[in-house]
């Protein structure tokens, strides 16, 4: 057999494609061999060693820039979209990292293995957003899913906290397999799995009415629905969220939805836009669905981490609505509300983390009572994120849901953007009951004392305050980044 | 060969078999096995199709699908056994807490 | 027109469709576990079948030797783990094998109804070489991402099953002096 040649500027070309995803995996493979020759007082450098190889990674997306670099003969590309989402993934990854500073603290995950988990599935989420393959997509996906797992189960002494990793697992690997056949079928009758060359294929009516096609797509929808839990493949999701280390709680909340969602519309907007007549009453019925048993859920619920996973389930269906729309209005709205709500929500948990005392019993919402003014900078920050998360001018998340729902009112789904707009109103009902639990409450018992905040932990909340509230006033600039993103896809 | 939809439609008989046993048995283990069955299925249908075009995409793929499948063995052993040790201690039945 | 190699088909779609069910209904862990074998030792026998001989033998690597092998590990390390449930209530079954029966007839209908897949008369080779230069050059990427993951799955699998205090030095762990 003749030996392999080696193209070495193709090689150096795909290696620069994927640059960032190199340095998070280097980061991650570093802080593990750290962990080992550090003692055990010094741990909180794993933490700063992980933040500077994010920082690092979050240099080299923006050296990249939004140009296209297609990697490992079509297997992955960086355009503005993957820019964008690495972005995106690589902020959620930061956050984490500065508030688990404090949290290690608290709950006693200062560990080699916490940091170098987070890092090894931020990698895997950077290549599924990336991925122009649906095997890259399917290995980045598992790559995201498998340190989750474990993460979510961190807390070996907690029964809450195993169980949520058990109950995420056996649902996580059961989608997986519905994602896998779906993909085993539209390879059988396109005989390709390259997202670009699928969208080509479509162009034949043929492969269109294949009641092969059909199906695949089907199941392929059904996985993607799991991991960003739309109704009804939501169950795992309030569990998974209550059970896990609060810290990793945000982390899934921000991070893997936007990896799913960035995977998603790259299927939806490059591979399928010749299904949209069909596919569009399937996502109408999903994102109303979603929203609304989201919305109706969290308003019954006393435990804040439920609440706010019941929450994400309600978001994941207004991020469908811009999907709906399948132009590129509609991308531009999702990908805007999706980095909106990763600094929102992770705002919200950072503060939440910080007022509960323990792990599983310091999430009821009573234990807001009284807060609001005996810490006045706490309160208001959580004030914003849920107002922020609620919609309400003028923060980010009212521009998000506004370019949102005008998507679909231009492109004339009119009934979906009032019912979008219904259960946004009806969404408010619990945001504010928490505020005004804050504020209004008196507690039965002593004010509960927030754990004291680190440095970089009042950093993380500090700048998503600052990016939703400067989101919410001037969007301009980043709406258009997300537009040429949206874009860059469809050229 | 035979026809590859022939082994298509072993291969969607197997996941049925997988997806039911995964939503009506209550038992992990079995549950575990029956998400190995499935992930068998979708390998059938790799393997059969990527024969049938003589394109070795579908054994990659497989080959990648095995590759996960043993992770995430791993990986829910390993929270089985978490869970066992816990409940060694602290004794409880049934993971009444874990709601469908 | 039925060749030695369909009747071998056959009798190895019935040897990994009977022994699928069975895994999906015993109720006998261990037996299930054993009916578990001959599934994907049936599976690997249809891989030859369509001249997949590298993917045959990793099936028997793979999923006999290890995750077979570990699930086994893992019942017999402790009866108990096999007593662990969900609280997956009664009255699901109905829907659910509702849902199960239409996804089998929706996969079913979409099997025989034509493909059009390309039929080409191709001569079977081994495909082992083949795999191994493709893996190195155009599925590089997957290959690399999945040492990632198994990377992942290492440290994710020793974090959590490894003795709960890892701090305190055990007896039985030490190495003797």
């Amino acid at each position: 057999m003749a030996p392999i040649s080696i193209d070495a500027a193709a090689l150096l070309t795909s290696v620069q494609s994927i640059v960032p995803e190199i340095i998070v995996v280097a980061t991650a493979i570093f802080v593990l061999l750290l962990d080992l020759a550090i003692s055990e007082e010094k741990k909180h450098l794993l933490c700063g060693m992980g933040l500077l190889g994010i920082g690092v990674a979050l240099f080299s997306v923006y050296a990249l820039g939004q140009g296209r670099i297609e990697g490992f003969s079509g297997m992955i590309v960086h355009d503005g979209m993957g820019a964008f989402f690495d972005v995106v993934i690589l902020s959620a990854c930061a956050l984490t990292f500065l508030m688990a500073t404090g949290y290690s603290e608290w709950e006693g995950t200062h560990k080699g293995e916490f940091y170098s988990l987070i890092l090894l599935s931020t990698s895997g989420m950077m290549f599924m957003a990336k991925g122009t393959d649906l095997m890259t997509v399917f290995l980045g996906l598992e790559t995201l899913s498998i340190p989750i797992y474990v993460l979510v189960g961190f807390h070996r002494n907690r029964m809450s906290s195993l169980e949520g990793a058990l109950k995420y697992f056996l649902l996580g690997a059961f989608a997986s397999g519905f994602l896998l056949y779906g993909i085993a079928l539209i390879y059988a009758v396109t005989g390709t799995t390259k997202i670009p060359v699928l969208a080509t294929m479509l162009y034949d009516p043929r492969i269109l009415a294949s009641p092969l096609f059909l199906a695949g797509t089907g199941l392929l929808l059904v996985g993607f629905a799991f991991k960003v839990s739309l109704v009804p493949f939501h169950m795992w999701t309030p569990d998974a969220y209550e059970g896990a280390p609060t810290v990793v709680t945000a982390f899934m909340s921000a991070a893997v939805k936007a990896a799913a969602f960035a995977a998603l519309i790259r299927v939806l907007l490059v591979a399928l836009p010749g299904m949209q007549p069909v596919l569009w009453k399937v996502l109408w019925g999903l994102a109303v669905l979603t929203m609304t048993v989201g919305n109706l859920s969290a308003l019954v619920q006393n435990n804040v981490k439920r609440l706010l996973a019941y929450s994400s389930i309600a978001h994941a269906g207004y991020i469908l609505v811009g999907l709906v729309s399948g132009d590129v209005l509609g991308g531009q709205a999702s990908l805007f509300y999706l980095l909106v709500y990763a600094f929102m929500n992770m705002g919200a948990f950072g503060v939440v983390m910080l007022i509960a005392q323990k792990e599983d019993e310091g999430y009821d919402i009573a234990n807001l009572a009284g807060i609001g003014f005996k810490y006045p900078a706490l309160g208001a920050l959580l004030t914003l994120f849920l107002i922020s998360l609620g919609g309400i001018p003028p923060t980010a998340g009212f521009v998000g849901k506004f370019y949102l729902f005008s998507a679909a009112v231009k492109n004339g789904y009119i009934w979906l953007a009032v019912i979008g707009v219904l259960n946004s109103a009806a969404s408010i009902y619990y945001y504010l009951r928490m505020v005004v639990y804050m504020y209004m409450v008196t507690p039965d018992v002593e004010v509960a004392v927030p754990r004291p905040p680190r440095i970089l932990f009042s950093m993380a909340l500090c700048a998503s305050a600052v990016v939703v509230v400067v989101l919410g006033i001037i969007p301009r600039s980043v709406l258009e980044i997300a537009e040429r993103s949206v874009l860059s896809l469809l050229m | 060969m035979m026809d590859p939809s022939a082994y298509l439609l072993l291969s969607g008989i197997l996941f049925g078999i997988g997806v039911a046993g995964v939503v009506v048995r209550k038992n992990v283990l079995i549950i575990l096995m029956s998400v190995e069955i499935m992930l068998n299925a979708v390998n059938v249908a790799f393997i059969a199709v990527g024969s049938h075009l003589g394109d070795v995409t579908g054994s990659v793929f497989a080959f990648m699908v095995m590759t996960v499948a043993a992770a995430e063995a791993a990986v829910g052993l390993a929270i089985l056994i978490a869970i066992f040790r816990l409940k060694e201690t602290i004794d409880i039945t049934e993971l009444s807490v874990l709601k469908w | 027109m039925t060749g030695p190699a369909d009747v071998i088909f056959y009798v190895l779609a019935a040897l990994t469709v009977g022994s699928a069910i069975f895994v999906a209904t015993l109720p006998n862990i261990i037996y299930a576990a054993v009916a578990l074998l001959f599934t994907f030792c049936g599976v690997a026998g249809l891989y030859v079948l369509v001249s997949a001989d590298f993917l045959a033998a990793t099936q028997v690597l793979v999923y006999v030797g290890g995750i077979l092998v570990l699930i086994m590990f893992a019942v017999f390390l402790s009866n108990r783990i096999s007593s662990v449930k969900l609280s997956n209530p009664v009255h699901f079954r109905l829907p659910a094998a509702a849902i199960c029966l239409t996804l089998f007839g929706v996969l079913a209908y979409t099997a025989i109804s034509p493909a059009f897949v390309l039929k080409q008369e191709i001569t079977y080779q081994p495909t082992t070489a083949r795999i191994g230069e493709l893996l190195m050059t155009r599925y590089l990427l997957p290959f690399e991402v999945a040492s990632v993951l198994l990377l992942a799955a290492l440290i994710g699998a020793a974090l959590l099953s490894r003795p709960d205090r890892p701090d305190i030095p055990r007896p039985d762990m030490e190495e003797p002096k």
